[in-house]
């Protein structure tokens, strides 16, 4: 877990997924015990790596990479997986803000203010999951 | 897991994507899951959650029935 730890500490500070190597480099550990962490926690879906990569893709809720749903709080933009991990994103950082997507219909965009933890304002759009929960995590990028 | 405009926009979208409706919450409850399921994901003794757990999350805020089963 010290590199869990480290990984998602490296990314809520610096707002990008840490390099391996710096990581391996900041816990004085070799990078081959890095690479296998990485993906046993991948198959604890404690994260996500790129397909066949030792890349991360995800840290839910937060995304590494540009999404359709963006968070913005205390001054400081990220990207959810996803609509439940847009909001999910300022329950983990325990802050209120805004989510900002688009309707996948229309293409309107769509905002969701919460203020003190509840949804508080913007556009009451809905939430829909297509995949059942016993499914979520058999293609995670698609759900 | 994707926010939409309204009902009628849903339908729209899972009819032109040739998909079978899913279930649908509202903003407000999916922010209690959301809050619910993540609160203690930064806190450095955070471990992955037994499966039971999870499952207890979601009978608590009332999504039961089979869709909601995680195993």
């Amino acid at each position: 877990m010290r590199i869990r730890n480290q990984v998602y500490g490296s990314f809520v500070r610096e707002g990008r997924a840490p390099e391996l190597a710096h990581v391996a480099a900041a816990l004085g550990l070799d990078e081959e015990a890095v690479a296998g962490s990485y993906r046993r926690l991948h198959d604890a879906h404690a994260l996500v790596l790129e397909p066949g990569e030792l890349r991360i893709r995800m840290l839910n809720p937060f995304s590494v990479v540009e999404t359709p749903y963006r968070v913005f709080c205390d001054g400081r933009e990220w990207f959810g997986n996803c609509a439940w991990d847009a909001l999910a994103i300022l329950g983990a950082l325990h802050t209120d803000g805004r989510v900002e997507s688009t309707c996948p219909d229309c293409g309107e965009r769509l905002q969701v203010e919460v203020v003190g933890g509840r949804v508080a304002g913007g556009d009451d759009p809905i939430f829909h999951v297509v995949v059942p929960a016993r499914h979520w995590w058999d293609d995670i990028v698609f759900t | 897991m994707v926010f939409l405009r309204s009902e009628e926009h849903l339908q729209r979208w899972l009819d032109e994507n040739g998909r079978e409706p899913g279930e649908t919450l509202t903003t407000a409850k999916l922010n209690e899951l959301a809050r619910r399921w993540y609160w203690t994901r930064l806190e450095p003794d955070w471990r992955p959650r037994p499966l039971e757990e999870s499952q207890a999350i979601l009978d608590e805020i009332g999504l039961t029935g089979e869709f909601w089963r995680l195993a």
